[in-house]
């Protein structure tokens, strides 16, 4: 016996016709569900179509998932796996960090980590020039590679969203005077220099793990 | 010392009887859940090869626009004959021998390729190519003869089925030269053996094809199947195109005329935007002709250089996967005009 399952939006809608937008086997058998699924799969896909609205990348490392997520936890190990986040010191807001991006000259970055030793969810919360309102998000996840590839190590999962202010600055009263670029400026180049970092932490944490260093070094501690 | 050049110098090719119109399949239409499938969502014609037309009187056809435009020697002369039947008249052997008989040959070489599917054109260019520039002849005719629409897949049960109205019949046949007319500028084959038995002929009650019994045999698809072919066709025609791309120093949206296999209009949408060709320069026929498997390729390049799509100093670019996806090829040649 089936659950009940969209009976609230049955008795809204007033029928058992689909509702816009919901393929379910009941009212989109294979006959018809495969045509749209073989529709959408293409030999190339356009990079906005891919990367415009979210942008996620992923990868592999060999290195332990709790400790891995250990390290990526600590907002200083930012100081090591991305490309342009240096000089990482603490604010007067408990768990707030300030640093430079060097991809802007003289730009300040600000962010607080929120972490979940559970799902072992890693979501930096960050912004250029100021510290009162986070809307860089950048949501990653560590997955036990056992559980989901059947080999030791772990994945990491990696989304950034489209922040509309990456388009629009709405700070810019705190900016540098003169600054040239914003660092929405940078959204379509995301994918490649999101993996370019990722890479950045795996090599990193593969090293060490690989060498029997503590994959949080010692200065962090 | 430079290898010889190697040229496509023509092609010529045929087909069979009047267009037949997609209302002779909705005469016979059964209840088919692959019928909405857009790998088998039918072509409005396709021809088909008359009941007792050979894949020898097929290729001889073809080979009349050959003579027509360079003489009967040209066919008397040629050193080597590369052919692909895809239901070959006789199982035992190949075409070859048949062929080169009717067309007065007398050939040294003649190979049947059986491997090369809706990519064999390209495979015999390739063969051609090397069997030449090695010395082992001036001239090549590569033939090939697709036969199965008006056959296996006009079958009483199996015409019943949405597969059924893709596939049409089509023969063609290029010269190939030792010249520097239409230079063959590089060809890839990459074999892909481990999809080799993905395509089957599937009967009902099981039997092997040759045996006796009720069931008639037909190309076996499930969904599942499906899907997987159109992403191994999704990826290895644009991989071999741009491994031709590249190693000619050509970016793939510069090619001035594509010509792929034809299997249905997803796969030709999805060649041209891997390889950025826009629309008008990737020629096909699928409308008319619906899928020619391997006779795809010449018999669109006959018609882009028929009605002089494809001028002298273009690159034509042709790339095709066979069967299930256990092969792939792509070829370039730098046209030069009928001669």
């Amino acid at each position: 016996m089936s659950l009940p399952a969209l009976e609230d939006i049955t008795a809204h809608h007033g029928g058992a016709d689909p509702i816009e937008g919901v393929h379910r086997i009941e009212t989109s058998p294979r006959e018809k569900a495969t045509p749209i699924i073989m529709e959408m799969m293409r030999s190339v896909y356009p990079h906005d179509e891919v990367f415009g609205q979210f942008c996620t990348v992923t990868d592999y490392v060999d290195c332990p998932p709790d400790e891995l997520y250990e390290y990526m936890s600590d907002t200083r190990s930012l100081e090591e796996w991305t490309y342009s986040l240096r000089g990482f010191t603490t604010t007067e807001q408990p768990g707030l960090w300030l640093a430079y991006d060097r991809l802007g000259s003289e730009t300040r970055i600000y962010t607080r980590t929120v972490a979940n030793p559970v799902a072992r969810t890693v979501d930096y919360h960050c912004a250029w020039d100021q510290g009162r309102h986070l809307w860089m998000i950048y949501l990653m996840r560590v997955v036990d590679a056992k559980v989901v590839l059947d080999k030791p190590g772990s994945v990491v999962l990696w989304t950034n969203c489209h922040h509309p202010f990456y388009d629009h600055n709405p700070y810019p009263e705190t900016a540098p005077p003169e600054r040239p670029v914003w660092v929405g400026d940078f959204w379509d180049m995301f994918g490649a220099g999101h993996l370019l970092e990722l890479k950045n932490l795996k090599a990193i944490a593969e090293y060490r793990h690989h060498n029997g260093l503590p994959v949080t070094p010692d200065w962090m501690r | 010392m430079n290898a010889p050049i190697v040229s496509l110098l023509d092609v010529a090719t045929y087909l069979p009887g009047e267009p037949i119109g997609v209302d002779y399949y909705e005469q016979f239409a059964g209840a088919d859940e692959l019928r909405e499938n857009l790998m088998f969502r039918a072509p409005k014609f396709r021809h088909h090869v008359g009941p007792d037309e050979t894949a020898i009187d097929m290729v001889e056809r073809a080979a009349a626009g050959l003579i027509d435009r360079h003489g009967h020697d040209v066919l008397a002369d040629i050193d080597v004959l590369i052919t692909h039947t895809q239901l070959p008249d006789m199982p035992f052997y190949g075409g070859g021998g048949g062929m080169a008989h009717r067309l007065g040959m007398k050939p040294n070489w003649v190979i049947d390729l059986h491997n090369g599917g809706c990519a064999a054109f390209v495979l015999g260019l390739k063969l051609a190519r090397q069997l030449l520039a090695s010395g082992e002849g001036r001239t090549a005719l590569v033939a090939v003869a697709q036969n199965a629409a008006g056959q296996v897949f006009d079958q009483e049960g199996v015409r019943r089925k949405a597969q059924a109205s893709v596939p049409g019949d089509g023969a063609a046949v290029g010269l190939v030269a030792l010249s520097d007319r239409s230079p063959i500028l590089d060809v890839e084959c990459r074999t892909y053996g481990e999809y080799a038995g993905d395509m089957t002929i599937a009967a009902d009650p099981p039997r092997k094809w040759w045996q006796p019994g009720p069931g008639e045999g037909c190309i076996g698809f499930t969904e599942t199947k499906i899907t997987k072919v159109l992403a191994r066709g999704n990826r290895q025609v644009p991989e071999v195109a741009l491994a031709v791309c590249d190693r000619i120093g050509l970016a793939s949206k510069d090619i001035d005329l594509l010509v792929t296999n034809q299997p249905n209009r997803v796969f030709l949408r999805n060649w041209r935007e891997a390889l950025e060709v826009p629309k008008e320069r990737h020629r096909d026929t699928f409308d008319e002709c619906g899928n020619l498997f391997g006779a795809g390729i010449p018999d669109n390049l006959d018609r882009a250089i028929g009605d002089g799509q494809v001028q002298a100093g273009d690159t034509m670019l042709m790339a095709a996967f066979a069967h299930a996806g256990d092969f792939a090829g792509a070829a370039a040649v730098r046209w030069g005009g009928r001669g």
